[in-house]
């Protein structure tokens, strides 16, 4: 059975379009949803959870539909929201018993105390939540989801305000979930981590998908090296042949590929200082994903799917 | 149904876990009683607290439930209510959970202000009547949380909450039969002081004081609390974020 398939999945809030027309395949495997800010990631999740009715279109979870099998998605699925939703008065085994009795979990006692070894919480299970970490507090939130076996783990932003080594331990802890057979759909805006954990990414970009693939696969598209740049001055009107301009990052980073990063190097330099610019440095990389991201999304108001020629648009305006 | 149980546990041990919000549901309603019983000057009776004790109860079933509504704006905002939205658990057990932890605390309360009437001279209700009294108050909390639970699961932020807290707690208080009876009221107060759902309550432990039973209030307070319930429910089943 396909864990999660979506067909012409669509939400509007009043006349603004959330999610548009999605189709999704998600086998058993790590799923990430990758998008900025207000493409359409949560309302994806929540329409999956049967939280949020779609407007249009249908989602099957585990078989069920979400909207008229409701009650049979909930008893697949388990959702953890970005809000970090633990009571800080309870002990963590008691947050945990909450979910296990909502659940109606038979053997609850072994159960809990499984859960809680599986995210590490064994030691601290018996403190206040109060106490704990951000990190703790989101296994904990592992903790409570996993407790009655669900197929489908829908993970909304789980590393969002998290530690770099909290953020690893987490993704690690999701790794373990899925080689146990769990099927994992996430979403998260840490281009990272989607690279190295999800088997398979999709990146939304204002509720449609740009592009669906394994992370390797998607920087396998560029095929190029990326030469990122710290320029200031005066920006080029043009770019010597072979180059193309990809986007610019953190407001001072711009980003270009080229088949031939570092022969290009010394030919880009001479250009952009006789055009004015003052480089400051340049450097030649392999792709990532989040080069794909910001080449897919970084350029708006065009048509969707891969394509290279988005690249080369958005010469810099200032 | 055992799912309300557990979501009051949870209610329940947070309550109790804040130690001054216990202190303060206790003394507040006792506040309410030495102040407004004790310290206004009337004339209609030469008992006023036997005659204020029934509406400063019923007041302070009020008082619970309306701030018992800040639960569900809480597990909203903070993202509980989701999880508990997306559990395979009846949606209705959410609200029932928190009918049964609101009317709870609140019969909590009345009670301390039971306890202290008695202490400052009010008469003894009879074994029965007292029985009646706490049905009544209960079935009273019921309406009135599951009414602010219901409009909290429909607001979506906790300002817009305590603005609608704000704005029924007080005409509901004050145009009651809690501080006076109808006939030293002006006129055009009467009839909003008998269509008020919270004199329903008031009226009818009223009538258990002097060992009378008000079938047509209490009748008006179960009808009026069926219809309500029967609203949330609906509400709760068919919630989306």
């Amino acid at each position: 059975m396909i864990p999660i398939e979506t067909h012409d999945l669509t939400k509007y809030y009043g006349s603004l379009c959330a999610v548009d027309h999605l189709n999704l395949e998600v086998g058993n495997e790590i799923f990430g949803l990758l998008g900025p800010n207000g493409s359409g990631k949560t309302t994806t999740v929540l329409m999956l959870t049967t939280l949020l009715r779609p407007t249009e279109g249908s989602a099957l979870v585990c078989g069920h539909d979400v909207a008229r099998e409701a009650q049979e998605v909930r008893k697949s699925i388990s959702y953890v929201p970005q809000d970090m939703a633990v009571d800080i008065k309870l002990t963590g085994r008691e947050n945990v018993t909450l979910f296990a009795k909502l659940y109606g979990i038979s053997r609850r006692d072994e159960t809990i105390d499984r859960v809680l070894g599986m995210m590490d919480l064994s030691s601290r299970a018996d403190d206040l939540v109060r106490t704990y970490s951000g990190g703790m507090r989101r296994r904990l939130e592992l903790a409570q989801a996993l407790v009655h076996e669900p197929k489908v783990l829908f993970l909304d932003e789980p590393t969002i305000g998290l530690d770099v080594a909290a953020r690893r331990k987490i993704w690690e802890h999701i790794s373990t979930l899925k080689s146990r057979g769990m099927t994992i759909f996430v979403t998260t805006h840490y281009m990272d981590e989607a690279d190295h954990s999800c088997d398979r990414v999709a990146i939304l970009d204002h509720g449609r998908v740009v592009a669906v693939d394994s992370p390797s696969r998607l920087e396998g598209h560029i095929a190029k090296d990326i030469i990122s740049a710290r320029i200031s001055g005066k920006y080029p009107e043009t770019l010597p042949e072979g180059v193309e301009f990809l986007g610019e990052r953190d407001g001072e980073t711009a980003l270009f590929s080229s088949e031939h990063g570092s022969e290009m190097v010394p030919i880009l330099f001479r250009w952009l200082e006789e055009q004015g610019a003052i480089v400051h440095s340049l450097s030649v990389r392999e792709p990532t994903l989040d080069d794909i991201f910001l080449a897919l999304v970084g350029t708006r108001d065009e048509g969707s799917g891969f394509d290279d020629h988005k690249f080369r648009t958005m010469l810099r305006r200032r | 149904m055992r799912d309300v149980i557990y979501y009051f546990e949870r209610d329940f041990l947070r309550w109790i876990r804040g130690k001054l919000s216990v202190v303060s549901a206790l003394v507040m309603p006792a506040a309410w009683l030495i102040f407004v019983g004790l310290a206004l000057p009337t004339t209609f009776t030469t008992n006023y607290i036997d005659f204020i004790t029934p509406g400063i109860m019923v007041l302070t079933m009020v008082g619970a439930s309306l701030q018992g509504g800040s639960l569900l704006i809480f597990d909203k905002i903070l993202g509980f209510l989701n999880k508990f939205l997306a559990l395979p658990s009846p949606r209705e057990s959410i609200l029932f959970g928190k009918i049964l932890f609101i009317t709870t605390r609140g019969l909590l309360q009345a009670t301390v202000i039971l306890v202290l009437a008695f202490l400052l001279g009010a008469a003894l209700f009879p074994p029965g009547g007292l029985l009646l009294t706490y049905a009544i108050l209960a079935v009273f909390g019921i309406l009135l949380s599951s009414f602010s639970t219901t409009i909290a699961l429909s607001l979506s932020d906790h300002d817009a909450y305590a603005a609608f807290t704000a704005m029924i707690s007080m005409p509901l208080f004050f145009s009651s039969s809690a501080l006076m009876p109808y006939d030293v009221m002006p006129t055009w107060l009467r009839f909003f002081a008998y269509i008020n759902p919270v004199s329903y309550a008031i009226d009818s432990i009223r009538a258990l004081q002097s060992g009378m039973i008000a079938w047509s209030r209490m009748a008006e307070l179960v009808l009026l609390s069926i219809l309500v319930v029967g609203i949330s429910i609906h509400q709760f089943r068919k919630v989306t974020v």
